[in-house]
C-alpha cells in the first residue's frame, strides 16, 4: 500500500492537507505561498499527509480544549478558586475522557469497530459548544473563558469560509509544492 | 497520560530496570533525577506504540528526517545487506519506513512472540516487501535469512541485547562487560556482506529520525575471534554514541548489566 508521503519538500511541512482546523489550514496557506523551494542538497525529508500531523496545531488545541474545560468545572465547584483549580484539573481529563469511555461501546455496538476519531471529535466540541454557550450567559468568572471559545470558534469559522473563497488557489498551490 | 503515569508506578521491576541502565550510561547521576529520566524512557516508549498502532491500523506514518543519508543509499544499492539496530525509538516504523521507500526486500528478525494471536497480528499487518521473522528455530532461520541476503535482501535485526539461549559474542559497552547476539556477525561474514548500524530516535509528536552510520565490514583473516571482536567493538561504538545521546529512547527494561549495576 503506498502511503501518502512528500518527500525533499521542507516548505510542504505548510501544506493545509497537513492541519486540521480552518485557521490552521487558512495560517498553513499563506505560509506555503511565501516560502522557497529547498536547494537540492538540503536534509533528507519524508513528510505525512495527514490531516492530524502537526504538533504545534494538536497540542495547542488540546491544550486549549483542557484549560477551557478545567475553568468551567472550576468555576462550577462550591469551594475557594485556588481550591477549585487544582481539583479541576484532574476532573477535567476525566471529564473529556468520558464521552470517548462511555461512546466507544455504544459506537461499536451501533456501527461496529473501525476509525471513530470523527464522531468522537464532533461529539466533544458539541458538548464544549453546549457548555461555552451555557457558560456564556452566567455571571461568573467563566464568561470570559466562554467568549474566548465562542469568539475562536467564530475566526475558525470566518477562516472556513475564506478557505473555500480560495479553494482553486490552495489546491494550486498544494499540487505546486508536491509535484 | 494519566493512565501511563499509573503504569509507570505499577510497574516497579521495569522502572528498576532503567533505572540501573541509566546509573551506568550516565555515571554519578542522582537517583531522583534517574527517576525524572526514567519516566521519560516510558513516556517515549508509549508513544512509540501508539504510533505504531497508528500506523498498523490507519496507514499513518510520521514525519522523518535523516541523518547518514549517505550510508543509508548506499545500503539500498547493495546486493544484499544486514541493518543492525538497537531496542530504540520503533524498529516497526522503521522497517516498515524502509520496505515502503525501498524495492529491496527486507526481513525483520524478531524475539520469539508467545501470544499465537499476536504472532498473526504481527505477520499480517506489516507492509507489502515486509517478511517477519520470529527468531525460533535458529538453524533453519539462519539458512532462510542468508538465502535472502544473496537474494539481493535486507536482513533486520536487533543487536544490542542477548535474550534465551541465543549464542552471543563479548563486548564491552559504557566501560562494562556485556554480549550481544552472535548471528548477525556470522551471517556477514558468510554472506559476505556489511552491517549498517541503524537507529530510529524519536524527535516529538510524530516525528523520528533514521540514523545510519558507517557500514561495518568484516574481513576474513586466520582468527575468526578476532575478525568478530574488531566488528563488535565498531559497533558498540557506534550504541553506545547513540545510546549516549538518546538515553530516553533506549527501551530496555531489565537491568542490562546486572551484576556490576546492583
Amino acid at each position: 500500500m503506498m502511503l501518502n508521503i512528500v518527500a525533499d519538500r521542507p516548505e510542504a511541512r505548510w501544506l493545509p492537507s497537513r492541519h486540521r482546523f480552518a485557521l490552521a489550514r487558512l495560517i498553513g496557506y499563506l505560509r506555503l505561498r511565501q516560502s522557497k523551494p529547498a536547494a537540492h542538497d538540503s536534509e533528507h525529508l519524508i513528510l505525512s499527509i495527514d490531516r492530524d500531523q502537526t504538533a504545534a496545531e494538536m497540542n495547542l488545541v488540546a491544550l486549549w480544549v483542557f484549560v477551557t474545560t478545567a475553568c468551567y468545572i472550576a468555576a462550577a465547584l462550591p469551594l475557594t478558586l485556588a481550591l477549585a483549580i487544582v481539583l479541576a484539573i484532574p476532573l477535567a481529563a476525566i471529564a473529556i475522557h468520558l464521552p470517548i469511555v462511555i461512546g466507544g461501546p455504544l459506537l461499536r455496538l451501533f456501527i461496529g469497530d473501525g476509525n471513530h476519531i470523527k464522531i468522537i471529535s464532533v461529539t466533544t466540541m458539541s458538548l464544549l459548544l453546549i457548555a461555552s454557550s451555557y457558560a456564556a450567559t452566567t455571571a461568573s468568572w467563566a464568561r470570559f473563558v466562554a467568549w474566548l471559545f465562542l469568539a475562536i470558534l467564530l475566526i475558525n469559522g470566518l477562516a472556513a469560509a475564506t478557505l473555500w473563497l480560495l479553494r482553486n488557489a490552495v489546491q494550486e498551490a498544494e499540487e505546486r509544492c508536491v509535484r | 497520560m494519566a493512565f501511563w503515569s499509573a503504569f509507570f508506578m505499577v510497574w516497579g521491576s521495569g522502572r528498576r530496570g532503567v533505572m540501573r541502565n541509566l546509573k551506568v550510561i550516565k555515571p554519578g547521576s542522582l537517583a531522583i533525577a534517574n527517576l525524572f529520566r526514567c519516566y521519560r524512557v516510558f513516556w517515549n516508549y508509549a508513544w512509540t506504540i501508539a504510533d505504531n498502532v497508528r500506523f498498523k491500523e490507519l496507514r499513518t506514518i510520521p514525519d522523518w528526517e535523516f541523518t547518514g543519508r549517505e550510508h543509508f543509499e548506499e545500503m539500498q544499492t547493495r546486493e544484499g545487506a544486514i541493518l543492525l539496530t538497537a531496542h530504540m525509538g520503533s524498529y516497526d516504523l522503521g522497517a516498515h519506513l524502509f520496505s515502503e521507500t525501498s524495492t529491496r526486500r527486507i526481513v525483520m528478525v524478531r524475539a520469539p512472540e508467545a501470544d499465537p494471536q499476536t504472532r498473526a497480528f504481527e505477520e499480517h499487518h506489516g507492509a507489502e516487501s515486509l517478511r517477519i521473522e520470529f527468531n525460533t528455530r535458529a538453524t533453519e532461520l539462519a539458512l532462510d535469512l542468508l538465502e535472502t541476503i544473496r537474494e539481493g535482501g535486507i536482513v533486520a535485526i536487533q543487536g544490542d541485547r542477548v535474550t534465551g539461549s541465543i549464542s552471543s559474542l563479548p563486548a564491552t559497552l559504557f566501560g562494562r562487560q556485556t554480549a550481544v547476539p552472535a548471528g548477525p556477525f556470522a551471517l556477514a561474514l558468510a554472506a559476505r556482506v556489511p552491517i549498517y548500524p541503524v537507529f530510529v530516535v524519536r524527535l516529538g509528536r510524530r516525528r523520528y529520525r533514521l540514523i545510519t552510520s558507517r557500514p561495518i565490514e568484516i574481513t576474513r583473516s586466520r582468527n575468526r575471534d578476532d575478525d568478530f571482536a574488531r566488528a563488535v567493538a565498531q559497533w558498540m561504538t557506534e550504541l553506545e554514541r547513540v545510546i549516549g545521546s538518546c538515553w530516553f529512547q533506549w527501551f530496555t527494561f531489565e537491568p542490562h548489566w546486572p551484576e556490576q549495576a546492583a
